[in-house]
């Protein structure tokens, strides 16, 4: 069963106008999990912790404890929730 | 003993044409999958949708969405399933995928296109660190700061209407001496003052240290550099037909040849959409061939079945 509200321990890094971002964010609620969502297209600082932590300037980019997953990547965002 | 299913129809690809495709069987109540690694195809990342008939103006987001809506109701479930290869076997197929084999009497190929690539130096480096080929998921993470456009047609141009709100400077890299975009679209960035058109200019090179920090580019024999923080090229699209090579016949860019009718040149296989050779791709012309095709394997199965004498 994956973990239950982890919210602390996930960020979905995403723009508004990206669907791949919607799509990650519909499946992470589809999983019944809870997320930080950051906007970064409203906040630069958050942009640059964004590549800062991950190297990354393209969305979405989800952090699930320490792990970084960029793009919506389902298999990955199953693998990282089924670890306690 | 376990009794192979034989499908109807196995569909590839879940983009507008694979999507209506599917409607169609599910509504004839064929037995058929549709199969494809992502739900929705190009149209996901469409800023603004204007010419699709009866839908007076949406984006891909709330495109999707009624999409999505569309399965639910016609209880479609698109396999999230990556195909493989697909063997011909007599007068039928089988569907191999990462995760089993589908034997199926017809297939539809509609696997859509993928944003081609500049091949140059620096493009791979920096990908996702300021290369981008989605201008609409990423250009606003270029709030205020220069970018480049590299492409002169619809699709280029599209991207410029959506970031001339966004960025301070948009440099349009465009490879010929004109646009070859629709009008309305060019009108929608005439006298931009953010906007810099260089035409008959060549790309040359992505530069930077963590991230992009500026192109090379060259324009009437000069070499120039320009400082920009994100590069976002549209220069067109490639079909996604490689697993294909060999089994239907194409063009030399890899589209699959298809009649007026979308049958290819191997009876039972069908194409549909932006993977054909159309050369017109646009969403309502895929889902016109995606019915089409359906429509098509349709009375192929019942032709073979001695059910059809029309064709």
């Amino acid at each position: 069963m994956p973990a239950k509200s982890i919210k602390q321990e996930i960020k979905v890094y995403s723009t508004p106008t990206c669907p791949w971002c919607h799509k990650a964010k519909d499946y992470l609620k589809s999983k019944g999990v809870q997320f930080k969502d950051i906007d970064v297209s409203k906040d630069d600082k958050a942009a640059e912790e964004m590549f800062n932590k991950t190297g990354q300037l393209s969305v979405p980019v989800i952090i699930i404890r320490e792990k970084v997953i960029v793009g919506f990547d389902k298999d990955a965002i199953d693998i990282e929730l089924m670890k306690k | 003993m376990s009794v192979v299913n034989m499908y109807d129809t196995v569909i590839i690809g879940a983009g507008i044409a694979g999507l209506t495709a599917a409607i169609y069987a599910s509504r004839k109540r064929m037995n058929f999958e549709i199969i494809a690694p992502e739900f929705g195809g190009q149209f996901m990342v469409s800023g603004e949708i204007l010419n699709y008939p009866g839908i007076v103006k949406t984006d891909g987001v709330e495109f999707f969405s009624t999409f999505e809506k569309q399965m639910e109701f016609n209880n479609i479930k698109v396999k999230d399933e990556s195909v493989t290869a697909v063997k011909r076997i007599k007068d039928e197929f089988q569907i191999v995928t990462d995760k089993g084999v589908y034997p199926t009497k017809t297939v539809i190929i509609s696997t859509g296109a993928k944003p081609r690539k500049l091949n140059i130096p620096g493009e791979d480096k920096f990908a996702k660190k300021g290369v981008t080929y989605c201008s609409i998921c990423d250009g606003p993470l270029f709030a205020n700061k220069k970018v480049a456009v590299i492409g002169g047609g619809n699709s280029a141009l599209e991207a410029v209407h959506f970031l001339k709100d966004i960025v301070s400077e948009i440099n349009l890299i465009v490879l010929d001496k004109k646009f070859t975009a629709y009008e309305y679209l060019v009108e929608s960035i005439k006298d931009n003052k953010k906007v810099k058109v260089f035409f008959d200019a060549n790309t040359t090179e992505i530069i930077g240290d963590k991230r992009v920090t500026g192109i090379k580019i060259n324009k009437d024999g000069k070499d120039m550099t320009l400082d920009v923080a994100g590069v976002i090229i549209d220069i067109g699209h490639q079909p996604n037909t490689e697993i294909f090579k060999g089994l239907v016949d194409m063009d030399k860019h890899g589209h699959i040849l298809v009649d007026c009718q979308t049958h290819t040149n191997v009876p039972g296989i069908f194409a549909a959409g932006d993977c054909t050779a159309g050369q017109e791709y646009q969403y309502v012309i895929a889902a016109g061939q995606g019915c089409m095709a359906l429509l098509k394997a349709a009375r192929y199965l019942a032709s073979k079945e001695g059910k059809d004498n029309t064709r």
